[in-house]
């Protein structure tokens, strides 16, 4: 009985010690996370090489040598002096880029960010569950104009059987009274139904003639495949990436630059992989592997991901032109979004929900000076239109309620063609 | 029954081609005058011959100096596991005065356009391509505001790290010029004398330490 009860609390002893540990253990990799986010993770992650290796497994790596770690993180210019080993490989295999010195972390604090890199990965939260739900391929909107047309073919074939059963009522009804009717001729040789027939399809064909006519050297709604499929919607719309950030060259000058690779490794050096936006699909509904998009561009940039450094052997991207206006159009980006303070989406449409760009105007000469006409100018707060003394005034006196960009002389021929 | 065989023909061959009519657009279209609307001369990103890179896109001659840009900035970038230069770019001081009102409205702006999709448009690091390690990015970016190593960082470092890149952070000289890094700079050190009496991020058993010892490094 004695025996039992000495088992008994032994065993309580040793359970709530196991809790105790497993407690702190929790609290520890808790406050480790806190350390890591603040102190490592701008150049460590668990596993991931960024600019400093992947901390999973980082003891193992050092011998389970605990005291060396705390030394390194102290202090890892003397460590590396020191010759230790493993501290040596590690600094020269990161192109001698020393580690910041932490002398403000503990030991205890060190120990914390060591179980928290250390603890098993959390469970992966249904991957793909939530990104599958927007932007799936828009395959399933009702065609609706279909619907319209075969509707307007049967009734047009009713109406004609309608016509016909008319025809051969009065028929038998002017027989019956006796009143000789001719010879009914076939509808097709009926000249008023040759006639129709004749003016519809002159005026089918005279308006497919106008159209082409008038489309050509317009590409409205022209989409090329870009070398590399770069979405607008996850950059400019999922990300929140101003379209100044790379195409700062619309409010400089004439062109909205294109970004050269560099602007796309002051990202993507640390993102090399697509995995937490929403699926993405090109125009025909097959599925992009983002992550091969990425390569893509390591690739052009002439980037070694494993060793982080560029080979050299960068060539520029070669995109595809979508907007181009004709030789004989002057047209300035700078003129229209610094002065004139417009939004990118005022003539390129919503580029922040496009996978692939398209010609969202079809940018002929009646869109421009329609613009024109209607616009109103930013008079307040812009010292660009300071000079229009008599506008100013006539605003102020409540003469003008607005300026429009045709009475600055936005409509003259010589601004855009000279 | 000839013409009912033509009539079923012509039907058949108009709806393939409605069929086969896809509505991606993939190629632009004619014009009308190709010698009008095509430029003869090279444009800006248009291919040419005569250079090896077969780009018409030139850079500028080195050393070049815009008109009303401020002069270059004269240390170099260090070689690969040097830091000497990062080092001594602590002694560099703003060429900028106090800026004016619209001064610094535009470097809040170019803040807000280049930097803060990492840093925040609090300056705490927390932009929206790291969103509390939801975003895509997979390293934490620098909170400017309340991390005592960047509260004490010198603007001529900044400036070097701006210029050149640190860490993960790439070189920002094709996208702002010198007056403007040096604006933003002022931006973020003026963002950062407000808030210097504020606590210091989520390191509870640091707080009181972290200032002391940050300027040892």
């Amino acid at each position: 009985m004695f025996q039992f009860r000495t088992q008994v609390k032994a065993l309580q002893t040793a359970i709530l010690f196991i809790l105790l540990i497993s407690f702190s253990l929790r609290i520890n990799a808790q406050e480790g996370k806190a350390l890591f986010n603040a102190k490592c993770a701008s150049c460590h992650a668990i596993d991931k090489q960024l600019v400093g290796p992947a901390l999973r497994g980082v003891e193992d790596r050092w011998g389970g040598d605990k005291a060396m770690i705390h030394n390194w993180v102290h202090n890892s210019a003397a460590v590396i002096k020191s010759g230790y080993p493993r501290a040596v490989e590690v600094y020269s295999q990161f192109n001698k880029v020393q580690m910041t010195a932490f002398p403000e972390l503990a030991d205890k604090d060190i120990d914390a960010i060591l179980a928290y890199v250390s603890a098993p990965p959390a469970a992966n939260t249904t991957p793909g569950s939530a990104p599958s739900s927007a932007g799936a391929p828009a395959d399933n909107k009702d065609d609706s104009s279909l619907l319209f047309g075969i509707l307007t073919l049967i009734l047009a074939v009713i109406s004609l059987i309608l016509l016909q059963v008319n025809s051969n009522l009065r028929k038998l009804s002017d027989d019956r009274e006796g009143v000789h009717a001719p010879e009914p001729v076939p509808f097709y040789r009926n000249k008023a139904y040759i006639a129709t027939g004749a003016i519809i399809l002159f005026l089918l064909a005279g308006y497919f003639v106008f159209q082409g006519a008038q489309g050509l050297g317009r590409s409205q709604n022209y989409q090329p495949e870009q070398p590399i499929f770069y979405s607008h919607t996850v950059h400019a719309g999922v990300n929140q990436i101003s379209c100044l950030y790379c195409h700062g060259g619309a409010q400089d000058s004439k062109h909205a630059n294109i970004p050269s690779v560099n602007v796309c490794m002051n990202c993507h050096m640390g993102i090399n992989e697509y995995a937490k936006g929403p699926k993405l699909y090109r125009e025909d509904g097959s599925e992009v592997d983002g992550t091969a998009e990425i390569k893509k561009l390591y690739q052009y940039a002439g980037w070694d991901p494993t060793t982080r450094n560029y080979t050299g052997n960068g060539k520029p991207v070669e995109w595809i032109r979508i907007h181009n206006l004709p030789d004989h159009v002057y047209f300035n980006h700078s003129q229209h979004v610094k002065a004139g303070k417009q939004q990118c989406q005022t003539c390129h449409g919503e580029i922040q929900k496009m996978n692939e760009v398209y010609q969202f105007a079809n940018l002929s000469m009646g869109w421009c000076v329609n613009c024109h006409r209607e616009t109103k100018v930013q008079f307040a707060d812009n010292k660009f239109y300071s000079i229009y003394e008599k506008f100013h005034e006539d605003i102020k006196n409540k003469k003008l309620d607005s300026v429009t960009v045709e009475k600055i002389g936005g409509t003259e021929c010589q601004k855009c063609h000279y | 029954m000839k013409k009912l065989s033509i009539i079923s023909l012509l039907l058949v061959t108009l709806m393939v081609a409605a069929v086969s009519c896809s509505d991606i657009k993939r190629k632009p279209g004619r014009v009308y005058m190709p010698d009008m609307a095509y430029s003869r001369a090279y444009e800006t990103y248009s291919a040419s011959p005569i250079f090896a890179d077969g780009q018409t896109n030139r850079e500028a001659v080195a050393g070049t100096v815009k008109r009303g840009e401020l002069l270059p900035f004269h240390v170099a970038k260090d070689k690969t596991g040097d830091t000497s230069n990062y080092y001594a770019s602590k002694l560099v001081k703003s060429p900028l005065g106090e800026m004016s009102e619209d001064d610094k409205k535009e470097a809040e702006r170019l803040f807000l356009i280049n930097c803060a999709i990492c840093h925040g448009p609090k300056l705490d690091g927390n932009g929206p391509l790291w969103k509390d390690g939801d975003g895509p990015y997979p390293s934490k970016p620098a909170a400017l505001v309340g991390d005592a190593r960047y509260e004490n960082m010198p603007e001529g470092q900044m400036f070097y790290s701006v210029t050149y890149g640190k860490n993960l952070m790439g070189s920002y000289a094709s996208q702002l010029d010198r007056k403007q890094r040096w604006m933003v700079i002022a931006y973020i050190k003026s963002k950062q004398s407000k808030t210097v009496a504020a606590p210091a991020i989520a390191t509870p058993t640091l707080k009181d330490s972290a200032t002391a010892k940050a300027t040892t490094k």
